[in-house]
C-alpha cells in the first residue's frame, strides 16, 4: 500500500501544513476555532428570524453548527487541494513520490482543524444542555465516507487546476451554490415531500443529515440514504484516482 | 535489462509535451480571437537510447532547450516517456532546487526532516545523521532551531545541499546546483561528490561548466535539439560541442 510505504512523508507534509499555520499568526490555533464559531453566531442570529426553527427540536445554533463544521471541512479541503499541486511545483518537477500524498496531507491537515473546532461544538452542547447520546461515535463512520468523497473530488480538482487555473475560480462559485443546496442552514423537512428526493443525490446533504441524526436525534440513521452517499463517494474516488494516476506522469511537464 | 550492472537504460525514448501558452480562460479566449496557437507540441527528446553502468559519472551537455532537464526528470521518474522505455534501478537522489520542499516558517531542524523524507530517507536514518547534516551545512547551532525565513540565501542553500548529500543514493542527479554558493562551499560539495564517486555511486551531472565536466566526468552525452549528438569519452564530446557553439 502506497500510504504505508510513504507514511513518514505523509506525516511530515501534514505536520508542515499544521505547524506552518499556527506559527504564522499570533493567535494560531485559535483562529481555526474562532472562524466557524463566528460564522455560526451570525447565521443563527440572521436565520433564526427567517425560518420555522421551532420545528427543529434542538437549539438553532447547535443545529447549524452540526452542519457547518462538516461543510467547512469540505470547503477548505477542496480549496487547498485545488491549489496544492501548483504550490508544490518545484517539488513536482524534481522528486518522485506518489502525488496523491500531497492531496491527502492537505486533507489530513483540514481534518485536524475539523476535530479541533468540534471541541467547541461539544462545549456548546453542554451549554445548551442537549443530551449527548450513546450514538454519537457513529459520526466517525459518516466522517470516513465524507472524507473519501472529499478526497476523490479533491484529486480531480487539483488535477484540473494544474492545467487550467480557472478551475479554482469556477469551483468556488460552484461551492457557493452547493452550500445553499445543502441543508446547513435549514432542514430538508422544510421542503415539501415531493422535492426532497433532490437532497438524496447531493452527498453533502446526505452526510449532514446523517451527522444530525446521530448527534442530535436518537441515532436513527437513514442507512439507505447513507448507502447512496457511500456508493457515490466510492465511485467519485475510483474515477478521480484512476484519472489522477493516469495523468501523473505529465504533471512535471505542465506545472 | 541486458546487463546486470546497468542502472539506467533508455530504449528509443521519445518525449513530447505540450507547451500550454494559456493557463487561464481569459488568455485562452483571447488567443482564440487572435487565432494564436493555444497548444504547441514540443518534441523534447528524439529517439534517445543509452545505457549507464553502475559507478559511471556522466556529464550531460548541450544548449538551453536541448532536453537536458527533460532527461533528468525522466531519470528521476517524475515525467514519463511518450514512447520507448526507461528503466532505472536503485535509489535516486536529486540535488534539488534550493530547498524546494522547505517551508519558511519551519525551523532548520524541522526542514531537515521534511526534506529528508521527501527525498525518501527513513526517519530513523535522518535522526542518526542529523548531527552530520548540521555539521556539513556549517550552520551555527543557534540558527538551526530558528525558522528558515530568517536565513540568508547562502545558509538556505547550504542546508538544502547538506540534506541531499546525506541521502545515501545509488544514483545522484546534479543539475547546475554548484553554480551557487561561495567558492569554499562549492569546493566542499565537489569533494563530497568525489567521495560518492569513489563509493561507486552513479552520477548524472548536467552542467554548463565544461571545465567541471572535464575534471569530474568519465563520459559525456551531448544533446542537440533532443537528439544524442555524441555519447562517449569526455574530450571528444566537449570539443564537438565547442565547435558547434563556434559555428553559431
Amino acid at each position: 500500500m502506497t500510504i504505508i510505504k510513504y507514511w513518514s512523508l505523509l506525516k511530515h507534509l501534514t505536520s508542515r501544513e499544521i505547524k506552518a499555520r499556527y506559527k504564522q499568526s499570533f493567535l494560531g490555533f485559535f483562529w481555526i476555532v474562532l472562524n466557524p464559531f463566528c460564522q455560526m453566531l451570525i447565521m443563527s442570529f440572521v436565520f433564526s428570524h427567517l425560518l420555522r426553527i421551532s420545528e427543529i427540536g434542538v437549539p438553532y445554533p447547535i443545529f447549524i453548527y452540526a452542519g457547518l463544521l462538516p461543510w467547512i471541512f469540505f470547503q477548505n479541503s477542496l480549496s487547498s487541494a485545488m491549489s496544492n499541486l501548483v504550490e508544490n511545483a518545484s517539488l513536482i518537477k524534481k522528486v518522485y513520490f506518489p502525488r496523491e500524498i500531497l492531496i491527502l496531507s492537505t486533507l489530513l491537515a483540514k481534518m485536524f482543524d475539523f476535530f479541533l473546532s468540534s471541541t467547541v461544538f461539544i462545549l456548546l452542547m453542554i451549554f445548551f444542555q442537549v443530551k449527548i447520546t450513546q450514538y454519537w461515535p457513529l459520526f466517525i463512520i459518516i466522517f470516513a465516507i465524507q472524507f473519501l468523497f472529499t478526497y476523490g473530488l479533491g484529486l480531480l480538482l487539483a488535477l484540473g487546476n494544474l492545467f487550467y487555473r480557472d478551475v479554482q475560480y469556477l469551483f468556488n462559485l460552484v461551492l457557493t451554490v452547493w452550500f445553499y443546496l445543502t441543508p446547513v442552514l435549514y432542514a430538508t423537512e422544510f421542503f415539501p415531500e415531493r422535492y426532497r428526493w433532490i437532497f438524496k443525490f447531493n452527498p453533502m446533504s446526505v452526510f449532514i443529515n446523517a451527522y444530525r441524526e446521530v448527534i442530535l436525534s436518537q441515532g436513527q440513521i437513514n442507512w439507505g440514504s447513507l448507502g447512496i452517499g457511500l456508493l457515490l463517494a466510492v465511485v467519485v474516488y475510483l474515477i478521480s484516482y484512476t484519472i489522477f494516476k493516469k495523468m501523473e506522469g505529465t504533471f512535471a511537464d505542465v506545472v | 535489462m541486458p546487463e546486470d550492472n546497468s542502472v539506467i537504460d533508455f530504449q528509443s525514448v521519445n518525449k513530447y509535451f505540450y507547451l500550454q501558452h494559456q493557463k487561464t480562460l481569459k488568455e485562452l479566449v483571447d488567443a482564440a480571437f487572435r487565432r494564436r496557437k493555444t497548444l504547441e507540441r514540443v518534441h523534447a527528446l528524439k529517439n534517445v537510447s543509452f545505457l549507464v553502468k553502475k559507478g559511471e559519472t556522466v556529464g550531460v551537455i548541450g544548449n538551453n532547450g536541448a532536453g537536458k532537464s527533460t532527461l533528468l526528470t525522466m531519470i528521476a521518474g517524475v515525467s514519463s516517456p511518450t514512447s520507448g522505455k526507461v528503466d532505472v534501478k536503485g535509489r535516486i537522489s536529486p540535488l534539488i532546487e534550493l530547498g524546494a520542499g522547505f517551508h519558511p516558517e519551519l525551523t532548520g531542524r524541522e526542514n531537515i526532516y521534511l526534506n529528508g523524507v521527501i527525498l525518501g530517507i527513513k526517519e530513523g536514518e535522518i535522526k542518526n545523521n542529523i548531527g552530520n547534516i548540521i555539521d556539513f551545512s556549517e550552520l551555527q547551532l543557534r540558527f538551526i532551531d530558528m525558522p528558515v525565513k530568517h536565513y540568508s540565501s547562502g545558509m538556505y542553500m547550504r542546508l538544502a545541499f547538506s540534506v541531499a548529500v546525506f541521502t545515501n543514493p545509488d544514483i545522484l542527479l546534479v543539475d547546475e546546483i554548484l553554480a551557487v554558493g561561495d567558492v569554499a562551499f562549492q569546493h566542499k560539495c565537489l569533494n563530497r561528490m568525489a567521495e560518492f564517486k569513489k563509493q561507486g555511486v552513479t552520477i548524472i551531472f548536467v552542467s554548463h561548466s565544461l571545465a567541471t565536466v572535464e575534471n569530474f566526468c568519465s563520459r559525456v552525452i551531448y544533446l542537440k535539439q533532443g537528439v544524442v549528438a555524441y555519447d562517449g569519452e569526455v574530450q571528444g564530446g566537449i570539443s564537438l560541442y565547442k565547435s558547434d557553439v563556434h559555428e553559431i
